[in-house]
């Protein structure tokens, strides 16, 4: 007994002097409490002209000599995306939104050199119009708690002593010290995770699941084809803080007896993949990854398979076929994945943010995990908001948070004082959700009984210039084309209903069409193979149940009450504000619209087209949408 | 034919019946499924020859999966004439001139576009399939060196692979991904993403292919652009979002802006 805990206390002491061997302090980035600039360079600040903007920023540091003295970190994404690009001046915390690269000379004069804000370049709260100086009282920010995206926006995503500078890998370092697989799937499993992928299947009892099954070898998959229109979060967390996933990654394997994984990545995110495919390198250099881990002598590998578009591959049984070089297809459940998965071998498959989670909830423990969230529902979860809200981006919340604070408190309401309509939950599986809705607590469950679902957390805010029959077309358009043609409920199904919600958006619709469309989305539900099926008509359905008298005015009434639907509106030009300004007119792509200049313009109905630019360029209002047929709307009312 | 009237003694379906006669069945067992009594039955003609072309529809809409058609030349106990099948597959497929047919699975050719395939750029195709990259991996390969996936590349991964054309064909046609005619030297991904729906994305999309005078999907003849539609680039901040090429993408395009952007591009390449 004696000999075997002196074993155990050498085995531990070697780990956690391989974890030491493996950070080199001198190549991490550093705290908040040292001179440096951190620029976002995360997809969005990049497509916004990071670049420019940091290179600015760099040529000014030379040109003072200050090159050595002030560090400029390109970090992961912040957040508020839609402010972007952004950088935060440390010591202190300065946060300075949607930057241009003529202003990084004053910036480094005020902030850098000097110790004072450059006051014409802080973010202004829109909701109160008060500038905020510091990153950290942004109430984007404030309103958040964040555990997964934690140190995200703070680290180089490319360096690994970034993460391990704040912690990084103890939590594989502990798992390994204790050797015990089991203790840590009831570890997971008491923290009460649930998948993250949009089901909110139990983490830990997969894990069991997977762990008992028996095979010649087990697999472990990150799922990262992140499909759903409108959800970014996988991505994030793959751009800003891939080490986290490959640590949560590496805990899982060790629990459930893998020794080899992939991470499957949507081909459309080129910057993911490339931060990914440097953590692994990193990883591997550094002994936290490949053969002999930390020296215990356990070996695990990943591999980066690419996806290539196609929405159905986010399903279990369809990813693996793709990694095995099939068509995305799904099988039917009958067995599970955990039991015959890639390569007819158990499996276990979980999201991006599920593993991201991991590492801290080993480190901190399953009771502090716990502590957060509903009675079913633990831990956080972050949303992609975005639409009409004031703050687009990332927001990490704790589950049973009500919708109104993600959309109002921490989202900022709605963009130019318009009105909520509805919010949309989990991409084409959810359903939107109404204005009556909105203290709803978020939960699994509490979303599922609403017709909608937490879905992998995309969350869209539409505001009244959305209709909702139009966006259920959307929304059916997409599962229609991503249907992957294996069962025909879901093949057929989706096309006809999509066909039904043409007829009424077009002002062909029958109150039997709507009838007709309950009848089938139920039949779609019933009789698909896979959730893609099982859950396309969700979108439609919550439609019908919220926002009825919205169809019903399409099919009764033959108007469109957002005024969106083509065939039901028509664009006129008010003779009394339109001022003649010729505007329009140039900016008319089918040169529909006609008129003398200082003269009221007229729009040609037969060549218009509808495409909206007119109403858009013109600075008078002077273009409103009306109904098409405003005889037939009227000869109903009355 | 006789017509089921209650006083013969043919079985039920006789109509049927009698068209399979003459013909021969192997049955075969079917193992590692939950059922095990399936049976699978391949029906041969009069000359003996098996009337399954391998158009895989049966495999593609089974819903349990019991039904997989492999003949990889690996396995000789298969029933099939490998060659036989793999060149009768082929001739359902149209020939080397891709743009002469109008049934053309691959895709219509832009005019004006002659096939250069430099066979040196399929090295590290082959070399990454034999380093036992997937197929997806290895179609990717390709792509990225010669901007689509050409017939001949094609070919050459099912020979290299030991696959039938047929199933790489198939997978390279199931991904939304993948092209099989050659895009233009501007690539217009306009995202249809919620968000970008919800911003008006859809305007959008029709402004550019109103601008270019093609359908989404498309190339314009002199091979100057492609339009294209992507489900969700993730940049949902930014709706609606347009990427051109694999770099730049631009922030909340409106159809007005969209106009601008192609005649910039125009004007660059004039």
């Amino acid at each position: 007994m004696a000999t075997r805990s002196t074993s155990e206390r050498a085995r531990k002491t070697r780990i956690t002097k391989a974890l030491k061997a493996a950070f080199r302090p001198e190549l991490a980035t550093g705290g908040d409490d040292t001179v440096k600039i951190r620029v976002c360079a995360g997809s969005t600040c990049n497509a916004t002209g990071r670049a420019a903007v940091s290179d600015a920023l760099t040529k000014e540091l030379a040109k003072r000599g200050l090159s050595d003295k002030v560090e400029v970190v390109l970090t992961g994404c912040h957040g508020l995306c839609q402010e972007g690009p952004i950088a935060v001046v440390h010591p202190k915390g300065v946060f300075y939104p949607r930057l241009k690269a003529k202003d990084m000379a004053e910036i480094v004069e005020t902030s850098v050199v000097g110790d004072d804000v450059v006051e014409r370049l802080l973010y202004r709260d829109p909701a109160t119009g008060e500038a905020v100086t510091l990153e950290k009282d942004v109430p984007f920010y404030a309103g958040q708690t964040r555990i997964v995206r934690a140190v995200n926006g703070t680290i180089d995503p490319t360096s690994v002593d970034d993460y391990l500078s704040r912690g990084g890998y103890a939590a594989l370092a502990a798992v390994l010290a204790a050797g015990d697989p089991e203790a840590v799937i009831d570890e997971v499993e008491s923290s009460g995770l649930r998948g993250r992928g949009g089901a909110g299947f139990p983490t830990g009892t997969k894990w069991r699941y997977c762990r008992a099954n028996p095979g010649e070898k087990h697999y472990i998959i990150a799922n990262g084809d992140e499909g759903d229109p409108g959800a970014f979060m996988d991505r994030a967390i793959l751009e800003d803080n891939p080490h986290s996933l490959v640590e949560g990654m590496l805990i899982g394997a060790f629990a459930i007896g893998a020794d080899e994984g992939y991470v499957y990545v949507r081909h459309e995110y080129p910057l993911a993949v490339s931060r990914l495919r440097i953590a692994l390198e990193q990883a591997r250099e550094r002994g936290l990854l490949g053969d002999d881990i930390l020296g215990t002598g356990w070996s695990f590998d990943l591999k980066i398979n690419q996806g290539a578009g196609a929405f159905v591959c986010g399903e279990s049984t369809a990813l693996t076929a793709s990694i095995e070089g099939h068509r995305g297809m799904p099988r039917g459940k009958h067995i599970r994945t955990v039991a015959h998965g890639l390569w007819q071998q158990p499996t276990d498959l979980n999201n991006v943010e599920t593993f991201a989670n991991v590492p801290w909830i080993v480190s901190n423990g399953a009771d502090a995990f716990a502590a957060l969230g509903t009675e079913t529902s633990k831990g956080t979860k972050i949303f992609s908001l975005t639409g009409k809200s004031r703050n687009s981006g990332l927001v990490e919340v704790p589950m049973g948070a009500t919708l109104r604070e993600v959309i109002f408190d921490v989202g900022g309401g709605m963009q130019d004082g318009r009105e909520f309509k509805a919010v949309q939950l989990g991409g084409p599986s959810g359903g939107c959700l109404p204005a009556d809705l909105l203290d709803t607590p978020i939960d699994f469950e509490n979303l599922t009984k609403y017709g909608s679902m937490m879905g992998s957390g995309g969350m869209v805010v539409v505001d009244d210039a959305t209709c909702m029959v139009d966006f259920a077309k959307f929304f059916f358009e997409f599962t229609a084309q991503e249907s992957c043609g294996k069962c025909v409920p879901c093949r057929v199904g989706t096309q006809r209903v999509l066909e039904i919600l043409e007829r009424i958006c077009a002002g062909d619709g029958t109150e039997a069409d709507v009838e007709l469309l309950e009848r089938l989305s139920d039949d779609i539900i019933e009789g698909s193979l896979c959730q893609l099926g099982g859950s396309a008509p969700n979108p439609v359905l919550t439609t019908l149940r919220y926002f009825r008298d919205e169809v019903m005015a399409h099919v009764v009434e033959k108007r469109c009450p957002a005024k969106v639907c083509r065939p039901l509106i028509k664009y006129v030009i008010e003779e009394d504000a339109c001022t003649g300004c010729h505007v329009c007119l140039g900016a008319c792509p089918t040169q529909a619209i006609s008129g003398e200049r200082k003269q009221a313009h007229v729009i040609d109905q037969k060549l218009c087209i509808k495409c909206d630019t007119c109403r858009q360029v013109c600075k008078f209002d002077a273009i409103p949408v009306v109904d098409a047929q405003p005889a037939l709307v009227e000869g109903r009312q009355q | 034919m006789p017509r089921r009237n209650g006083t013969t003694t043919e079985p039920r379906g006789s109509a049927l019946y009698e068209v399979l006669k003459g013909i021969d069945f192997e049955r075969r067992e079917l193992v590692d499924k939950t059922r095990g009594v399936g049976l699978f039955d391949l029906v041969k003609d009069k000359a003996g020859a098996y009337k399954c072309y391998a158009c895989t529809l049966c495999e593609r809409t089974c819903p349990v999966d019991c039904i997989e058609i492999d003949y990889c030349p690996e396995f000789d106990e298969l029933p099939f004439d490998v060659e036989a099948e793999r060149a009768a597959a082929l001739l359902t497929l149209p020939g080397e001139s891709c743009g002469a047919g109008a049934a053309c699975v691959m895709g219509e050719q832009p005019a004006g576009f002659v096939p250069e395939i430099d066979m040196k750029l399929f090295d590290p195709v082959i070399s990454g399939l034999r380093a036992g990259t997937g197929l997806v991996e290895a179609l990717h390969t390709t792509q990225e060196a010669y901007g689509y996936l050409p017939r001949v590349a094609l070919e050459n991964i099912a020979e290299e692979a030991h696959l039938p054309f047929s199933r790489v064909f198939g997978v390279a046609s199931f991904y939304s991904q993948f092209r099989l005619t050659p895009v233009g030297k501007h690539v217009i991904h306009v995202c249809m993403g919620t968000a970008c729906h919800v911003a008006g994305a859809p305007l959008v999309a029709e402004a550019f292919a109103q601008e270019l005078d093609i359908p989404v999907g498309s190339t314009t003849p002199d091979l100057l652009f492609t339009l294209e539609t992507v489900n969700c680039i993730g940049a949902c901040a930014l709706a609606p979002a347009v990427r051109i090429g694999d770099e730049v993408t631009h922030a909340r395009v409106t159809p007005q802006s969209a106009r601008k952007l192609v005649r910039q591009l125009r004007k660059k390449e004039a």
